[in-house]
């Protein structure tokens, strides 16, 4: 009984599947021949999909350097070069300045007669 | 015999039930050729180099998860375009020749298959995906069990469920026609 079922079923599927029309049939044929073609091309290797990502960044790096580096670039304060903040903190003779306090007031005062 | 010639010869063998088994996932004949070309593609772009004998549950495998894939954007789609005020179509040109169905057993005969087909294919789309998944590989591709259970990516017990399951469905629809 189940059999019987499941067979005539599967007559009824395939008769439906043989009867594709024209344009399907030819689509998939289409279909089939464009999947094979791919054989044909060149392997392609996986570190060239990276190619095209890594030349950008690569562009992009540059265009930062030169950016910040060139004579168009804004040039920013001394305070703001983190380079010369760094020399200042490791400059143990400006420290020792600043700590001793002894002398301050005279360096104020040598400053401002300066100025005047 | 080469992988290309292989290819063509099993890509062919299989086209016309992937697409059946894709249109009835999907109802629709332009994503179900949409979905056994993806799956053409895939297979050969992945899998050529596999054994002949292991491409049959992996093609049906691809399809599987390509029909699974799709429905799942409808779902999604759908969800969108019911907040869109409702669009009508240009009704396509039709081609004779071409829609024109490849042989003719013979009107009665004919008449006979078309009712069949029509309530087995109706029957077949409202069954659940997982069911409908078993149903059409064990029994229009043919799969066995383990093949079938490969191609679904579940174990051979939840094959024999969903095939049993589908199977009861399917009889208690088409009691009268079949």
């Amino acid at each position: 009984m189940t059999e019987d079922f499941e067979k005539r079923t599967r007559e009824v599927l395939e008769e439906s599947a043989g009867r594709l029309d024209g344009r399907t049939r030819s689509r998939l044929t289409q279909a089939r021949h464009a999947a094979l073609a791919q054989l044909a091309q060149p392997a392609r290797h996986w570190w060239r999909a990276y190619v095209p990502a890594g030349a950008a960044a690569a562009v992009a790096v540059l265009a930062v350097v030169i950016w910040s580096g060139g004579p168009m670039g804004t040039s920013p304060g001394p305070a703001a070069n983190p380079v010369e903040d760094l020399e200042l903190l490791a400059d143990s003779e400006a420290q020792d300045f600043v700590d001793d306090g002894e002398d301050l007031e005279f360096y104020e005062w040598a400053a401002g007669e300066t100025e005047s | 015999m080469t992988t290309s010639r292989a290819l063509d010869q099993f890509l062919s063998s299989v086209e016309k039930r992937a697409f059946k088994i894709a249109q009835l996932g999907l109802r629709n004949d332009d994503d179900a050729l949409d979905a056994v070309q993806d799956s053409m593609m895939k297979l050969v772009q992945s899998y050529a180099s596999r054994g002949v004998d292991e491409w049959r549950p992996l093609f049906y495998r691809i399809l599987a998860n390509r029909i699974r894939d799709m429905q799942r954007r409808r779902t999604v789609r759908g969800r969108i375009m019911a907040w869109l005020p409702m669009r009508v179509d240009d009704e396509e040109e039709s081609d004779p020749v071409a829609e024109a169905p490849s042989h003719d057993p013979g009107p009665a005969k004919r008449l006979e298959l078309d009712e069949a087909i029509g309530a087995l294919e109706t029957a077949v789309a409202e069954l659940p995906p997982r069911q409908q998944e078993a149903f059409l590989l064990r029994n229009l591709e043919g799969l066995d069990v383990s093949e079938t259970a490969r191609a679904m990516g579940c174990s051979e017990g939840s094959v024999k469920t969903h095939y049993f399951r589908a199977l009861a469905s399917l009889r208690t629809s088409l009691g009268e026609v079949f």
